[in-house]
């Protein structure tokens, strides 16, 4: 264990370390390039550290490495420090992978930028990557939630990248203000257990848990509020709206943090806890449920946008329902599984699609046309990550999606069952519209909207230079390395799933393939006659069901609201009394100045008084 | 009623009234001529105590040094003749109520400390005793009173100097 | 006489002293009462001496003459000057000090 844990404390300090140096030493982070390769080298290292931690590991969360660091009376409050058995170190590889294939696409992605900004750019990406890290290798609560807190803010810095753009500043607020009220109740729920059971330490409370502890009894709300925390972060309805708006930021931002890693914090925490929350079923009942309908009203949404990243946005949030339904069915494994599987295939769609926007100058479909021919290698590797994400055998997401149904029947949840059935079957539809739109067919009308890097529209798109092609091929290979794996020798499922399921599962996707074909591809039904058909369910999908609107009406009304009695509060009745204290201590002051007249006899005066006052006081209790 | 009763009653009435006459007078000339007034039944009322050498040095430096140096001072600093040296007196009710509670307060002093001792009868020659006592006693004090002096007198020399 | 006439003597003239010195305006007549104060004093040194039968108190009130009269002749030597510089003896004039 002691080899694992240095491996992964090394893949931990490794973009600390570039951020350290980026932060402090100004003139290498306003260099750019330099500044690039140096996190770029440096999260490499990171992922080498990683794959050895990995390999070195043992599924114990005993063993870990820990520095104590608030003490109190008796012992130590807590600790801050690595716990690397198997789960942990799996995910920081995958942390680590596309942390360091992101970094050297965004070389050539963010490439027309000003090298400060390119600086300020790598040195978030460095902090951001130490931050999931810590997050992922966190013993106990309070370091993950100081991890968790950072990783939120970095997702605010690299959202409002280009702050200069009023979109992504808002949009970059909203992020951060919605996982922000997760985060409030993650908060208490922490505070709620340490009160339970006086320990922050995984570990300890995964003793206590075995050992049937009656601290761990009737956890309930504690445990719900932990996953307000998970709700926030992982976009789970109703807080998922920040997520398609993240879209502001650069793709490769998008790739990494909202695709593979900080969204599936959440779904980590509850994989990580999840010896917890079964001393809560209801808690896990209302999970399940929650992951499925998100993971059904987020396919229904995404069938609808017209922005590449949006319909991946969707995607990602409709993708961690999944991962909860898992979670919530009493099968966490099943879930982790399919995060690190989506991990891969979502990072690729979304570096794909970011080589696309790159190329094209915008993100609407419609805009595009015809890519398959001239962006031949984009065209692959996009289809590569649709068919995994679409679930078809030998692609990497089939193995993890179809275990996730099969978790969600054993655990009893039917109706989530068949929410995700349904939307398997709306994702494969819509990540197909995506496809037959953009890349086949006929290019758009050029001269349409377009400031991409060939200057006009459509016509010029190619494929992107290698810094980015090379990441997406990497990530490509391993979705298909993977899915094959799978099919070959799968890990061994904690149950057995019914023997109907993986026929349902392929057929489900092939069915919204070849609806989506018919529809997209050779046009024999309208989407305008569909549209017509569903009506309401049409409008309010565009309308994203209203739910920003009603978010913003909350924020404005409520929130605001306070903070205008708040201040005036602060102003007049705080700020008054001082006030009010001060004019006194003037007056006063005005007042007593009299006393110095400057009359020599009137100081006699007060000493006489002085006098007289002892000899009263000299006389006085006799 | 003894001689010495009825020499200590009247003393004591010239004593008060002069000085009474002292801060009320206009006139501050005729201030200064009350306080010579004051001074002299001063001395008188320490021959009643039985210090004749102290009832010299009164009528010596007090009556006759400081009255004349006040005198000189008036001079100097006020227009003899012509128009009259007139001054009013200030807040004279709140002067009075600070005396007056001051003065009330030291005599009910008094009437609680046990101070009815009877007159002893005279020691030798106090004079002599004093002299004794200033020259072995009390010597220090004594040069250091010459050195006083010498201060005082170079800083009024300094102070009255013509402007340069 | 008793010790007590002779104390309540000297009181009575130090508290008029201290009304004259807060209640006259002119520079003078405050020292003027600032001499009575001191007659006071000196009044109950010797009367404490005489009934006690102590020289020292004597030798004390001797020791207060002389200062007085050296604070005097300094105290008129500053009025001098102050009406040289202000062309003004009278106390409520002299209000540097005010705050």
């Amino acid at each position: 264990m002691a080899a694992s844990g240095n491996f992964a404390l090394w893949a931990w300090l490794a973009p600390a370390l570039s951020f350290v140096l980026l932060s402090l030493i100004v003139p290498l982070r306003r260099s750019g390039k330099p500044a690039a390769w140096l996190s770029i080298v440096l999260s490499a290292g990171a992922l080498a550290a990683a794959v050895s931690a990995w390999r070195a590991s043992v599924p114990d969360m005993a063993r870990r490495m820990l520095w104590e660091w608030i003490p109190v009376e008796d012992g130590v409050l807590t600790s801050v420090g690595v716990l690397a058995d198997a789960d942990s170190t799996l995910m920081l590889i995958l942390v680590a992978l596309v942390s360091f294939l992101v970094q050297l696409y965004s070389l050539g992605y963010l490439a027309d930028e000003p090298p400060a900004s390119l600086g300020r750019y790598y040195t978030y990406q460095s902090l951001f990557a130490f931050s999931m890290m810590g997050l992922v290798l966190a013993p106990n609560f309070v370091q993950l939630f100081i991890c968790w807190e950072l990783v939120g803010l970095c997702s605010y810095l690299l959202i409002g990248y280009w702050y200069a753009r009023p979109e992504a500043a808002r949009a970059a607020v909203k992020a951060f203000w919605v996982t922000k009220a997760g985060d409030v109740g993650f908060l208490i729920g922490i505070v709620m257990l340490w009160s339970r059971t006086g320990t922050f330490d995984f570990s300890e409370l995964f003793e206590m848990a075995q050992g049937g502890s009656d601290a761990l009894t009737g956890l309930g709300l504690v445990m719900f509020c932990i996953y307000l925390g998970a709700a926030g972060k992982s976009a789970q309805f109703p807080f998922h709206i920040w997520l398609p708006d993240a879209m502001e930021g650069p793709t490769p931002v998008s790739a990494l943090i909202h695709a593979a890693t900080m969204v599936t914090a959440g779904v980590y925490l509850l994989f990580r806890t999840a010896f917890l929350f079964e001393q809560a079923p209801e808690v896990l009942a209302a999970v399940g449920w929650i992951g499925a309908f998100t993971a059904l009203f987020a396919a229904t949404l995404a069938c609808v946008q017209q922005d590449i990243k949006r319909v991946l946005a969707y995607s990602t949030v409709s993708q961690l329902g999944y991962m909860m339904a898992a979670i919530g069915a009493g099968f966490a494994s099943a879930g982790f599984l399919h995060l690190l599987t989506h991990g891969v295939f979502k990072a690729l769609l979304f570096l794909a699609a970011g080589a696309v926007i790159h190329a094209v100058g915008t993100n609407d479909i419609f805009g595009m046309g015809g890519l398959a021919r001239r962006m031949p290698q984009t065209f692959v590797v996009f289809l590569i990550g649709t068919l995994s994400l679409a679930g078809i055998p030998f692609f990497a997401g089939f193995f993890s999606k179809e275990e996730i149904l099969g978790a969600t029947w054993e655990g009893g949840l039917a109706v989530p069952f068949a929410m995700l059935v349904a939307a398997a079957f709306l994702t494969a539809f819509y990540m197909f519209r995506v496809v037959f739109i953009a890349f086949m067919g006929a290019p758009a009308a050029s001269g349409a909207h377009g400031s991409g890097h060939g200057g006009q529209a459509a016509p010029h798109a190619h494929d992107a230079p290698a810094l980015m092609t090379v990441p997406l091929w990497i990530l490509a290979l391993l979705a298909m390395v993977i899915g094959i794996g799978f099919a070959r020798s799968h890990p061994e499922a904690e149950f057995v799933a019914p023997g109907w399921l993986t026929p349902l599962a392929v057929g489900v996707a092939l069915a919204g393939i070849v609806l989506s074909a018919v529809v997209y591809a050779h046009g024999w039904i309208s989407p305008a006659w569909i549209y017509r058909r569903l009506a309401v369910l049409g409008d309010a999908a565009m309308e994203r069901f209203w739910l920003d609107d009603f978010f913003a009406l909350v924020y404005r009304s409520g929130i605001l609201g306070v903070a205008r009695i708040v201040g005036w509060v602060d102003r007049y009745i705080v700020d008054g009394i001082l006030n009010v204290l001060s004019a006194w201590t003037l007056t006063a002051g005005d007042r007593l100045r009299r006393i110095q007249s400057g009359q020599a006899q009137d100081y006699v005066y007060g000493i006489a008084l002085g006098v007289l006052l002892l000899m009263v006081w000299m006389r006085w209790p006799r | 009623m003894s001689l010495e009763s009825i020499a200590f009653w009247a003393l004591a009435v010239v004593l008060l009234a002069s000085a009474l006459a002292v801060v009320l007078t206009r006139n501050l000339f005729h201030s200064v001529l009350y306080l010579a007034l004051a001074l002299t039944a001063t001395a008188g009322v320490f021959l009643s105590l039985d210090a004749e050498f102290l009832a010299a040095i009164q009528l010596l430096l007090y009556a006759g040094g400081v009255v004349t140096i006040v005198v000189f001072a008036i001079v100097v600093t006020e227009r003899l003749v012509g128009d009259r040296i007139t001054q009013t007196s200030r807040q004279i009710a709140a002067g009075l109520g600070i005396a007056g509670a001051l003065l009330v307060a030291i005599l009910a002093i008094f009437r609680r400390a046990p101070l009815t001792v009877p007159r002893p009868a005279v020691s030798g020659d106090l004079t002599r005793a004093i002299g004794q006592s200033l020259l072995t006693t009390y010597v220090l004090p004594f040069e250091l009173l010459g050195v006083l002096f010498l201060a005082a007198l170079v800083g009024a020399l300094y102070f009255a100097r013509p402007d340069d | 006489m008793t010790l007590q006439a002779y104390l309540t003597l000297a009181a009575m003239l130090f508290c008029i002293g201290l009304f004259g010195v807060l209640t006259r305006r002119n520079t003078i007549g405050i020292l003027l009462g600032i001499e009575l104060m001191l007659n006071a004093v000196n009044i109950n040194l010797v009367a404490f001496a005489r009934f006690l039968g102590d020289v020292s108190g004597m030798i004390f009130t001797v020791f207060t003459i002389c200062i007085t009269v050296a604070e005097v002749a300094l105290g008129l030597a500053l009025v001098i000057l102050i009406y040289r510089i202000r062309r003004t003896a009278v106390a409520d004039h002299l209000d540097l000090l005010r705050g």
